[in-house]
């Protein structure tokens, strides 16, 4: 079952069914009356669907949708269907804070997701706070903003990631016996990723390593030629890029022009589809939470997830197919809220929050626990690397693709 | 047209508006469905965004594109600044460090004449890029975004109902302030110096103080409405404050609703917001972002004045005449002059020059009390660079002007005007966008008598019967021929009540006619006992008029006495038509 | 600090100077000619450039692509001034109807490409120009003379023909122009025409040299203003060293002191020269 948000004052009813025939290739809406019934339970959550993050709202729409579909095939939540009801917060916090107002006094819905991006989520997690709502989000990048005792984040930072996610990375390095002795740090001021970035010129001081550069530049930058020249005067045995999106690519081409390719390159958290096409990328690294690679796609929940995600991502139009960490962290979300309210049998707020504290979540990413500070567990991000064209897993080694190890130079 | 019914547009629309707002404070205590307080919420910040621009943008033409950064001052300072000093007083500091810098820009900036314009929305624009530059890189934020959690004052019993009251009354009270600009003195002024600046200044508009009051207001509204915002949003991001949409959607609102009217923006910023925050469904996203842009377009085709304008439409078609005065044709008195014994007017030695060319060369002349004294010169002789130094318009290179014995060189325009100096245009420059009345209301309340609102409007109305154009007081410059034209400009520098007139060819492009009817007019403008500098190129109306004749020739002062020997001076007939016929 | 580093930085801002100026270019001729803030120029950049990419993503060469999108463009932008001047929108209300016609147009283009980040694979050209230690990329070299001969011919035909020379006195004089016989209506038509035609060169160059996705639009409304406005409304050189400043300033900054600093420079200097000096504007 598919849902749209309405326009204020239109009954819902005849929305919906308006809605049902403006989308028939949406599919999927008898066969989820046949299997799930009853009342739907409904779940209200915005994405920025328009405006400067629209790019990555859509990925979280398509899981959305993915799941959704699946899961009503499958008896829905409690036995009944799951319906949807999703808002365009215009990638704008205010209008994000007031939609969820209205998702919860104007069409009162029974349960929340979170929206995308960490600005969002925040003004998400205001609204919820007053009205004592559990809020489970996917996308939250700066965990000690987080301290409302029901969030529940399936992006799996861990409290500290601004120490532990380039702690993994250095384990990896060193694992080598090749640890790089100095780093060029360049950094977006995209609040999230300049977030780590400065975390990172810590846990690199107290390793020892040499801070060649230490760059921040504005988010929407365009011009990487005298960047790319600064890195390539600082020449440092590893390049660290904060960059969000295609960032990471644009320096890396940059780069290229001054005829300079960088020793090591690790990217926060870049578009992962140019990175792996491109020759200039390979043996980059970065973060990462999921890959449709073994063993991280063992559980046939997770395969069924990737095939169905290629399915629809593509018939979203969307450029990279490849299910990684934004997709999965979605679909975690998800399964994190499901879970909770199939296993307590309940859509009390309260209960779900204590479940969740005690329990966690089992989801394709991995364990999910919320029992540290803020509500996180352990850091569950892991080191991935462009080997031959295409993304592996490196490190932990428990968790790398059979027979890949991390490539240092 | 807005502007037309300028006059009389207070109406019924504030008791109305007031009203509402007082059932809209009330709202919270009927719990309705907390969306609603908060999407009301939005419309206020636009509706105060939208309206603070208008104060300066509208009414005085200068087009900001840096609205957001006085906004985001506002939301920085609340940011900073809550914690410590609480609520209140960070709300007026945030108000306060908005106008401070909105000052500081204007006090630069009015200053150069040529900043108007696109220029002056190319400063704001800069200036809001490097505010928000700052921002970024220094600790006010640095990057990461502020948390903002600050305890306001407790009104409702819940905080966000309290935040719609403070949003609602931010709002209502930025719609009143615009309210109060516009029919006050200030919007006289403002209004004025966005249909042309130069002439505002010379008919009495204090246009300096009055763009730096214009932006000061303006850029407080904003940053207290932003300094609210803060806390509404509460975690705030350069990338979110300074985001080009701000500036952007604030004109738009502005312009859609009607600038030039103090109701106009509101209206603009409701039907723009409930437009794009209402369909926010997840699937006809797209869709709804298209009809926006489609609403805007027709918008804006099929309602040139605004939504503003289609309101006030009805009574456009059906104007409200002012009350016949019962003065009729009296001219208006003259204030008495000051008791001095000295000429009314000196030059001595006036030079002006322009990037080394001479336009005066030190010129010397005094104009008498109650004389007519006529200025020829043949076409580039300096006569109306004269009159655009006595006015105030340049500043000379040399020399010095004395106003009954008082050094008034270095004197503004506006200052002169008040002093009772006046000028018409050869080619008329009315404001194009007032009526005739309102045309004639501001030298009325800004020039030499200084009056009160009430008096002025007798003293204007006096003015145009006067010239004999009380039946087109509510007609639009543009809708005036010529003649009529000449004849405003004429009642313009009777309603200021100056004592010194100086009338640049009132008489080209008359027919013979015409012309038989402005010289009448003159003599009766004299006969009120006002001294006129009369500039003409017609020697008929000159010899019948002046009592006194001073000829300019390439910037120099050449004959000066009795009209009649003037013009029998070799020296005078060389100047028009050469040495030649001058020796022979 | 080295000279390498401060002379790779000038280059770099050299090139983005042509780039800006490129931009600008039809957005500067329809302010001044015509009294039109287009800001549909930006969207109809992008939307070239969106077009390029498909066009690319079919095997088509960019130049090719080019070939077929300046006319089509100035049939856009002719047609969009036919509605301007049928309904008489003047400057300030024109800002809203081109705003208008920019949401319809962003919203076109995630309907159809999505709003995830596009790439056209393809370069024009591969490596870089070497100028002793400073590179110049080949790609960027051939924009920039692009940009170059675009504005030596604006100036040729604005100064030199007879249509510019009307143009010219269109805009001190439409009625006594249109006594002379300037033909009022067909030569905006054309300009608006040429100015879109700019719109969607400057587009084939956005798609090679940057990421594709439609909140960009937005992202270039403040250089490129800057740029038109210092250079002078309607004056083409006057925009190319315009965007050369603004591009030397940022790039300076970026080489010199910390990158997220460099949108200062060029405006601080822009102020500086908007108080000081004026009448050079």
């Amino acid at each position: 079952m598919k849902t749209i948000g309405l326009k204020a004052g239109v009954t819902r009813r005849g929305a919906l069914a308006a809605g049902a025939a403006m989308m028939a290739s949406a599919a999927g809406v008898g066969r989820a009356a046949a299997q799930a019934s009853g009342a739907p339970i409904r779940v209200g959550g915005t994405l920025a669907l328009t405006g400067p993050l629209a790019q990555t709202g859509a990925i979280h729409k398509v899981v959305g949708e993915i799941f959704i579909e699946q899961e009503n095939k499958a008896g829905g939540m409690l036995g009944r269907p799951i319906e949807w009801v999703l808002l365009d917060d215009q990638s704008k916090p205010d209008l994000a804070r007031t939609l969820y107002e209205r998702l919860l006094t104007v069409d009162k819905v029974d349960l929340l997701m979170g929206p995308y991006a960490t600005a969002n989520i925040l003004s998400a997690m205001s609204v919820a706070q007053r009205f004592n709502k559990v809020l489970i989000h996917h996308t939250f990048g700066i965990p000690k903003l987080a301290n409302y005792d029901r969030h529940f984040p399936a992006w799996p930072l861990g409290a500290e990631p601004e120490k532990t996610v380039t702690g993994n990375l250095f384990d990896a390095l060193a694992s080598t016996g090749k640890a790089p002795k100095s780093i060029a740090i360049v950094t977006s001021k995209f609040p999230s990723v300049q977030f780590l970035a400065a975390g990172a010129r810590d846990v690199v001081k107290q390793r020892g390593i040499e801070e060649k550069l230490y760059l921040e530049f504005e988010f929407g930058n365009r011009d990487f030629g005298p960047i790319a020249a600064r890195v390539r005067e600082a020449n440092a045995d590893l390049l660290y890029v904060g960059a969000i999106g295609l960032e990471g690519s644009q320096l890396l081409e940059a780069l290229d022009q001054l005829n300079y390719k960088p020793r090591n390159h690790y990217y926060v958290y870049p578009t992962p589809g140019p990175l792996a096409s491109s020759p200039l990328g390979a043996d980059a690294m970065a973060a990462t939470a999921y890959e449709d690679l073994a063993p991280l796609n063992a559980s046939t929940t997770a395969q069924e997830f990737s095939k169905l995600f290629r399915v629809a991502a593509q018939k979203a139009k969307l450029p990279y197919l490849e299910p990684d960490t934004q997709a999965a962290t979605s679909y975690s979300a998800w399964q994190t809220l499901t879970g909770a309210v199939n296993a307590t049998k309940s859509l009390d707020d309260k209960v779900l929050a204590d479940y969740l504290k005690g329990n966690g979540a089992d989801t394709i990413v991995g364990k999910f626990r919320f029992d540290g500070a803020n509500n996180y567990g352990p850091d569950l991000m892991k080191v991935k690397q462009v080997q031959n064209g295409a993304w592996v897993i490196v490190w932990p080694k428990e968790q790398a693709t059979p027979g890949k190890t991390i490539i240092v130079k | 047209m807005a502007a037309r019914t300028r006059s009389n547009s207070a109406g019924r629309a504030t008791p109305l508006l007031a009203l509402g707002a007082c059932a809209l404070a009330l709202l919270p205590l009927f719990h309705p469905p907390l969306f609603f307080e908060s999407f009301l919420y939005l419309i206020f910040f636009w509706i105060t965004l939208a309206t603070s621009w208008t104060i300066l943008g509208g009414f005085s033409g200068y087009v900001s594109f840096g609205h957001g950064a006085f906004y985001g001052i506002g939301v920085y300072a609340m940011a900073n600044l809550g914690k410590p000093l609480t609520f209140g007083p960070a709300l007026l500091l945030a108000g306060l460090l908005a106008a401070a810098t909105g000052v500081a820009i204007g006090a630069v900036t009015f200053r150069i004449r040529r900043l108007r314009g696109e220029l002056f929305a190319l400063l704001t624009l800069s200036l809001a890029i490097i505010i928000s530059t700052i921002v970024l890189n220094t600790p006010i934020d640095g990057g990461p975004g502020v948390m903002v959690n600050i305890a306001i004052p407790h009104v409702y019993e819940q905080q966000s109902s309290t935040l719609y009251l403070i949003g609602l009354c931010v709002a209502f009270g930025s719609i009143m302030v615009a309210r109060a600009v516009q029919l006050g003195t200030l919007g006289r002024g403002l209004f004025a110096i966005s249909d042309d600046e130069d002439v505002a200044e010379i008919l009495g508009v204090p246009t300096f103080a009055y763009k730096l009051i214009a932006i000061g207001i303006s850029s407080f509204l904003a940053g207290v409405m932003g300094g609210v915002h803060a806390i509404f949003v509460s975690y705030v991001t350069v990338g979110e404050t300074f985001s080009i949409s701000v500036p952007l959607y604030v004109l738009l609102m502005s312009i859609l609703g009607g600038a030039r009217h103090w109701l106009g923006p509101a209206l603009g910023a409701i039907v723009i917001t409930t437009i794009s925050y209402s369909f926010v469904g997840g699937d006809s996203a797209l869709i709804a972002r298209a009809a926006i842009g489609l609403t805007l377009i027709v918008a804006t085709i099929f309602l040139p004045q605004g939504i503003i304008g289609l309101l006030l439409r009805a009574r456009i078609t059906a104007p409200e005449l002012p009350a016949p005065h019962a003065s009729f044709a009296a001219a208006p008195k003259t204030p008495p002059y000051e008791p001095t014994d000295g000429p009314l007017l000196e030059a001595r030695e006036i030079t002006m020059s322009f990037r080394g060319l001479r336009a005066l060369d030190g010129v010397s002349l005094t104009i008498n009390k109650g004389e007519i004294l006529g200025l020829v010169g043949p076409n580039g002789s300096g006569k109306s660079t004269l009159i655009n130094v006595v006015t105030g318009f340049y500043k000379p290179t040399g020399g010095v002007l004395l106003h009954c014995g008082h050094d008034i060189t270095g004197m503004s325009g506006h200052e002169r005007a008040r002093l009772g100096l006046a000028r018409t245009f050869q080619i008329p420059r009315p404001f194009a966008r007032q009526t005739v009345l309102d045309n004639i209301m501001v030298p009325a309340l800004f020039g030499a008598r200084h009056e009160s609102r009430g008096d002025a409007r007798d003293r204007a109305m006096e003015a145009i019967e006067f010239v004999g154009l009380q039946d087109r007081c509510d007609a639009l410059p543009d809708e005036l021929n010529l003649h009529q034209r000449k004849f405003l400009e004429l009642a313009r520098v009777l309603a200021s009540g100056s004592r010194l007139v100086m009338l640049d060819e009132v008489l080209a492009g008359l027919t013979p006619r015409e012309i038989s009817e402005a010289i009448e007019m003159v003599r009766k403008i004299h006969a009120c006992g006002t001294t006129i500098l009369f500039v003409e190129h017609n020697m008929r109306a000159v010899l019948e008029l002046s009592d006194r004749l001073i000829v300019l020739n390439q910037g120099h002062l050449v004959a000066n006495g009795n009209p009649r020997e003037v013009i029998a001076d070799p020296v005078v007939v060389a100047a028009y038509l050469g040495a030649d016929h001058a020796e022979n | 600090m080295s000279a390498t580093l401060i002379g790779q930085s000038l280059l770099s801002g050299l090139m983005s100077g042509c780039l800006y100026a490129l931009l600008g270019l039809g957005l500067t001729l329809t302010w001044k000619y015509l009294r039109i803030i287009n800001l549909a120029h930006f969207a109809l950049i992008f939307l070239a450039a969106y077009l390029t990419y498909e066009m690319s993503t079919r095997g088509w060469h960019p130049f090719l692509s080019a070939l077929l999108l300046l006319p089509v463009f100035f049939m856009l932008g002719a047609a969009q001034q036919v509605l301007m001047s049928r309904y008489k929108v003047d400057e300030f209300a024109s800002v809203i109807v081109t705003f208008g016609v920019t949401i319809i147009i962003e919203s076109l283009i995630q309907y159809v490409w999505s709003a995830d980040f596009i790439r056209v694979e393809k370069r024009l050209a591969r490596g870089s120009l070497e100028l002793g230690p400073w590179l110049a990329p080949w790609d960027q070299l051939i924009m920039c003379g692009f940009s170059i001969i675009a504005c030596l011919l604006v100036w040729v035909v604005l100064k030199h023909t007879w249509h510019g020379k009307a143009l010219r006195a269109q805009l001190d004089n439409p009625s006594i122009a249109a006594a002379f016989g300037v033909p009022n209506r067909k030569l905006s038509l054309a300009l608006a025409g040429m100015g879109s035609a700019f719109a969607a060169l400057g587009g084939v160059f956005i798609a090679l040299l940057f990421t594709l996705t439609p909140s960009q639009i937005y992202s270039w409304f403040g250089v490129i203003l800057a740029t038109v406005l210092l250079g002078g409304l309607g004056s083409t050189f006057g925009a190319l060293a315009a965007g050369m400043v603004i591009g030397v300033g940022e790039s300076l900054t970026m080489a010199l002191t910390a990158p997220a600093w460099a949108p200062i420079v060029p405006f601080t200097l822009l102020i500086l020269i908007l108080i000081l000096w004026p009448e050079r504007l």
